[in-house]
């Protein structure tokens, strides 16, 4: 027998005595090996081990895996110490259990077996052990073997209160983990009058659980909301000496007033005018409680009542209907914001946050500006400035906008690295939002990236340019502020991106006075040029051309620089590119031509700021919904809309910003890329690419329909398994490429027609799909792949189709899409249904072929015959003579050249 | 809910590490050097409220911590927590460690780590809030020690049966045993 002093264990103690002893991490180590290999060899021996001697190795091995060693052993023991009838046993095993074993052991059967043995025995405390090695793993397996045992625990009348409590939290960990496993039943009606029960501990455990299934169902659990209000009630009017055990530092029980209060927030003010009194009436006492003097000093007494008010405030905001309680709530948090306890300024700066998104206390939050910049100057705690910025983010409005953003400028420069990148998103939107005066807008978010250029991110300096370019006002201050600022010695790539960028685009503007003149602009600009990035190089490349085209009196030293060693042989391709075809650009074409190519952006279409989006993205939290839609309809920003569909937003104009990373590795293969409109693409400048060749003759034609529809069908079959494609459907999906309606695909059950219109870059296609059966076809679902690389080149949003297509019907689906450059395959759509209990599937090539993206061009004979003239290169030439099969007929002809969309 | 709890010392050695959500024993290790790495560098007086932690959760995750002499007390918990209620549940789990050991400090932590398993398991529970009462808490692990001592009582008692009975066959002292241990 060993020797046992008071509840330790020698052995154990010697162990961890000896861990601690060591004097480097290796000899830990060494130790650690050679107990692992004592109590292997234990475990393994022939020796059966008594319960205490497992105990003991069970906790050296959990000592092991707290220091960060994996335990790969003594499951098996663990599993049969729960069979134990001894309780230290017992618990130590369900311990190993809960803190080494994951949910996807291969012992778990065993373990479930032992827990359900434990649950049907009348032992409470073993009861209970199970319950919580249950909670603690809740994997789906124990959710699916435990399922009626649990439920029927919590709502028994003969549980004990322990039992009960441990029931309800361990029930709602399965729910968490897996909800449809947890049959539903007559448990649930009982479940919220365990609201009601006698024993505090159940009802805050009950809480927990009730909230997590009226998250999921608020309408079942409906009744929910008196029963809280009136507990609640009754704790918030006892007397600390009430509740005894459960008054915690003179503030009845704290924890269930937060649950209760939090359980309502999922839901609107109550309805019943006697429970909606009464609930006004809890929080205004607590409220009021806030203004008593405290009952103790100590700060657990302050730190319990604060959560409740807290909570109750949380609430208030929530509810966001009674005025007065929501100016009291903000007069509360203000005192708070001047606590010596830091723990209290920073919840008082988080709850203001949403309250300042409340119409009726936004005047009053505002009240508070000076102490919330005071503090973002002042607070030594990063984590208290931050919520400081979150609020005057939230905040801001057109009156305060040029202060807030000037302090919150200002304490940029001193700004902790960690929530830089946050702050100038912030920043950035704000000054977007309120601007009236455009000028102040572009001041601020060039100073954002002089003052922190490094997190300034694309989405910010994109968004300025997008702004000054559709707005014609600010457009020659934009000039006038970038060239100042690209004055300062040591400048900011992204200011140098924005610089080159406006300066391309307007700095004719500025020109006339000649310290700002063309040449000037010029030398400033390329005097950065060599400190920058590839990809700022390509944007100052497209500038320099632009210049040529601004300020033709330049031309010569562009060329030179465009000309030089160190562009048209740089080893980047990108650059080589552009330099070499920049300098044919400018040197072939006339003064027209150029004039037309290098024309001034065209307006962004509106849509919400990318800043927005990505602020979104990076803290979901922090963007309030609700305030984003209001503060955009009750400020009407004449400019710039926000809406909140970001997906709609067309991807071409994403392009137009993102030229210095172009792909161009299309016009590489064509080799000459002396052509007017691959320089076009280049420059990204959005103008509709024009067919060089417009109708000559019908056999050219029918030529061109011929080898686009076999170069677009052999990948397609080589990728794909077409099974389900037959003949018909290939000659089908042919004659769309002369025109844009017809019927696409026909079989005994499914008749699919297609309608399509196409503008510019962009095509919308709809699909009908008719089911030409008498039943219904079921879990009608279709989905559009692009085979190979074809992604990249055509985008297409899908719009969603129902599950059904009732027997006679028909349904329609539309597509967008979006062409980004040239393609040659089709999208392959596959539509899988079921037709009475049998699979179908379908793959059909969708008619979306590049002609649809082809625009007339409207010019009289003489603009034709120049060009036409004008395209005088060898290879610019194609001819190839073929035998009609049969007569050519002039309006046919006609017909599909116009469906071809080249008339 | 609560994602994990964590114990450590000032020089980062974990002293209790309690997971409420699956985590890979690695990652476990690397979520317990970040948040020693994130709450070892802040002053005393700060606020107890802390986020930026990457490895738990994201944006919905907030480190709630108290430092008590040598140790910290880490508990991660996402938004549906209260943050001073968390707070107030970390004294209590304090007080009640306080109290069973007498005095609580690291050693105790270090010699009895399942004890300290116990008891915090008196408190939560899968990661909800189980029992806030101290005395209730107090009480259900005197029951335990309780238990602890008298099926230790039974264990030491046997060698002086065998005293006693010296005479007794084996069998029949097995037979005793068992009866002894089924009471």
């Amino acid at each position: 027998m060993p020797t046992v002093k008071g509840d330790g264990m020698r052995g154990l103690a010697v162990f961890i005595s000896d861990i601690r002893n060591c004097k480097s991490k290796e000899a830990e180590i060494k130790r650690i090996n050679k107990e692992l290999a004592n109590i292997r060899s234990k475990f393994k021996g022939d020796k059966t081990l008594d319960g205490y001697q497992k105990k003991k190795y069970v906790c050296k091995l959990l000592f092991i895996f707290l220091l960060g060693h994996d335990i790969d052993f003594g499951h098996m023991e663990a599993v049969n110490l729960l069979s134990s009838n001894r309780y230290t046993e017992k618990q130590i095993g369900y311990l190993f259990i809960s803190v080494l074993i994951g949910a996807n052991n291969d012992l778990m059967k065993l373990v479930i077996q032992a827990i359900r043995n434990d649950l049907a025995g009348r032992n409470p405390i073993h009861i209970t052990l199970a319950l919580q090695c249950v909670a603690n793993i809740g994997s789906r397996e124990m959710a699916e073997g435990l399922s009626v045992d649990i439920p029927k625990l919590l709502v028994s009348g003969d549980t004990i209160d322990s039992v009960k409590q441990s029931a309800a939290l361990t029930l709602l960990r399965l729910l968490r983990s897996s909800p449809d496993s947890i049959p539903m039943g007559e448990w649930m009606s009982r479940i919220i009058h365990l609201l009601n029960d006698q024993h505090m501990g159940v009802v805050t455990a009950a809480a927990s659980l009730i909230e997590n299934l009226v998250k999921k169902n608020p309408e079942e659990y409906k009744g929910c909301v008196s029963l809280a209000v009136s507990r609640l009630s009754r704790i918030v009017t006892s007397s600390y000496t009430d509740l005894q055990d459960y008054t915690y530092y003179f503030v009845p029980a704290p924890w269930l007033s937060v649950k209760l209060l939090r359980l309502l927030q999922n839901y609107p003010p109550p309805e019943d005018p006697a429970v909606k009194t009464r609930l006004s009436e809890c929080l205004e006492t607590i409220l009021n409680k806030a203004q008593e003097p405290p009952k103790s000093k100590k700060v657990q007494h302050s730190n319990a009542k604060n959560a409740v008010l807290f909570e109750a405030i949380n609430l208030i905001i929530h509810m966001d209907s009674d005025p007065n309680l929501l100016v009291r709530a903000c007069n509360q948090l203000g005192q708070f914001l001047q606590h010596r306890e830091t723990n209290l300024r920073y919840l008082a700066l988080e709850s203001m946050c949403l309250l300042a998104t409340s119409e009726f206390s936004h005047e009053a939050v505002k009240k508070h500006q000076e102490t919330v910049i005071t503090a973002l100057k002042t607070e030594r705690d990063v984590s208290v400035r931050q919520r400081a910025v979150d609020l005057l983010y939230a905040m801001c409005d057109r009156t305060n906008a040029e202060e807030i953003v000037g302090e919150m400028l200002e304490y940029l420069e001193s700004a902790d690295y960690s929530i830089r990148e946050e702050m100038v998103l912030k920043v950035a939107i704000l000054a977007e939002k309120y601007a009236v005066d455009y000028t102040w807008y572009v001041d601020v978010i060039l100073n954002l990236i002089r003052i922190a250029g490094d997190y300034v991110s694309e989405e910010v300096w994109y968004r300025v340019i997008q702004i000054v370019i559709n707005r014609d006002d600010v457009q020659g201050y934009a000039a006038k502020t970038v060239f100042e600022a690209l004055q300062a010695p040591a400048c900011h790539e992204n200011m140098v991106k924005v610089g080159g960028y406006i300066l391309g685009e307007f700095g004719n503007l500025i020109a006339g006075d000649p310290r700002s003149g063309s040449a000037v602009q010029f030398q400033l600009l390329h005097s950065k040029y060599h400190l920058c990035s590839p990809a700022t190089r390509g944007l100052l490349l497209s500038a320099y051309i632009k210049f040529i085209n601004l300020f033709p009196e330049i031309k010569h030293i562009i060329q030179d620089v465009l000309r030089s060693d160190n562009n048209m042989r740089n080893a980047d391709v990108e650059l080589q590119q552009r330099s070499i075809e920049y300098l044919q650009l400018s040197s072939i074409t006339t003064a027209d031509v150029l004039a037309t190519v290098l024309e001034e952006m065209p307006p962004f279409p509106e849509r919400e700021s990318s800043i927005l989006a990505k602020l979104k993205k990076k803290k979901p939290s922090s963007v309030p919904e609700g305030s984003e839609q209001k503060e955009t309809t009750a400020s009407k920003i004449p400019a710039v809309q926000m809406s909140n569909n970001v997906d709609i937003a067309p991807p071409t104009s994403i392009n137009l910003m993102s030229q210095g990373e172009s792909s161009t590795d299309d016009f590489v293969d064509q080799g000459s890329p002396q052509g007017g409109s691959a320089s076009v693409d280049l420059l990204g400048l959005g103008s509709p690419t024009q067919p060089t060749a417009p109708s000559v003759g019908s056999g050219g034609l029918l030529d061109m329909f011929d080898t686009l529809t076999s170069h677009s069908s052999a990948p397609a079959t080589n990728g794909i398994d077409l099974g389900g494609l037959s003949g018909g459907a290939e000659e089908a999906f042919r004659k769309f490429i002369c025109k844009n309606n017809g019927v696409l695909f026909e079989n005994d059950l499914l008749q699919i027609g297609v309608k399509s219109e196409y503008r510019e870059d962009l095509g919308r296609l709809w699909v009908f799909y008719g089911n030409k059966t008498t039943f219904q076809l079921n879990a009608f679902l279709v989905d559009v792949s692009t085979p190979g690389n074809l992604s990249e080149s055509l985008s297409i949003q899908q719009k969603p189709v129902g599950g059904e297509v009732e027997a006679g019907a028909q349904v329609k689906q539309q597509f967008n899409m979006a062409c980004v450059q040239e393609f040659a395959e089709a999208p392959v759509m596959t539509i899988q249904f079921l037709y009475s209990g049998a699979q179908q599937k379908i793959s059909l090539k969708l008619p979306v072929v590049l002609n649809k993206y082809i625009t007339p061009a409207e010019m009289d004979a003489n603009t034709f015959f120049t060009r036409w003239k004008a395209l005088n290169s060898p290879s610019q030439e194609c001819q190839q003579i073929i035998k009609a099969t049969s007569p050519i007929d002039h309006e046919q002809v006609k017909a599909k050249a116009s469906g071809y969309c080249v008339l | 809910m609560i994602k994990a709890i964590l114990v450590f010392n000032n020089h980062g050695k974990p002293r209790l590490s309690r997971f409420y959500q699956y985590y890979p024993e690695d990652m476990q290790q690397q979520i317990v050097r970040e948040t020693f790495h994130l709450v070892s560098k802040r002053d005393d007086n700060v606020c107890n409220f802390l986020e930026g932690g990457t490895l738990i959760g994201g944006s919905d995750f907030k480190i709630i911590y108290r430092h008590y002499a040598t140790l910290y007390f880490v508990f991660c918990v996402d938004s549906s927590e209260s943050e001073l209620g968390i707070l107030d549940l970390i004294q209590v789990f304090v007080e009640t460690l306080d109290k069973c050991f007498e005095n609580v400090c690291e050693l105790d932590l270090i010699f009895h780590v399942d004890k300290v398993h116990y008891i915090l398991a008196e408190l939560v529970m899968g990661g909800m809030v189980l029992e806030t009462n101290m005395t209730e808490i107090i009480t259900r692990i005197e029951e335990q020690n309780k238990l602890e001592k008298s099926e230790k009582a039974k264990l030491d008692g046997t060698p002086v049966l065998i005293q006693t009975y010296e005479t007794l066959d084996l069998s029949i002292l097995n037979e005793l045993r068992e009866k002894i241990a089924k009471m």
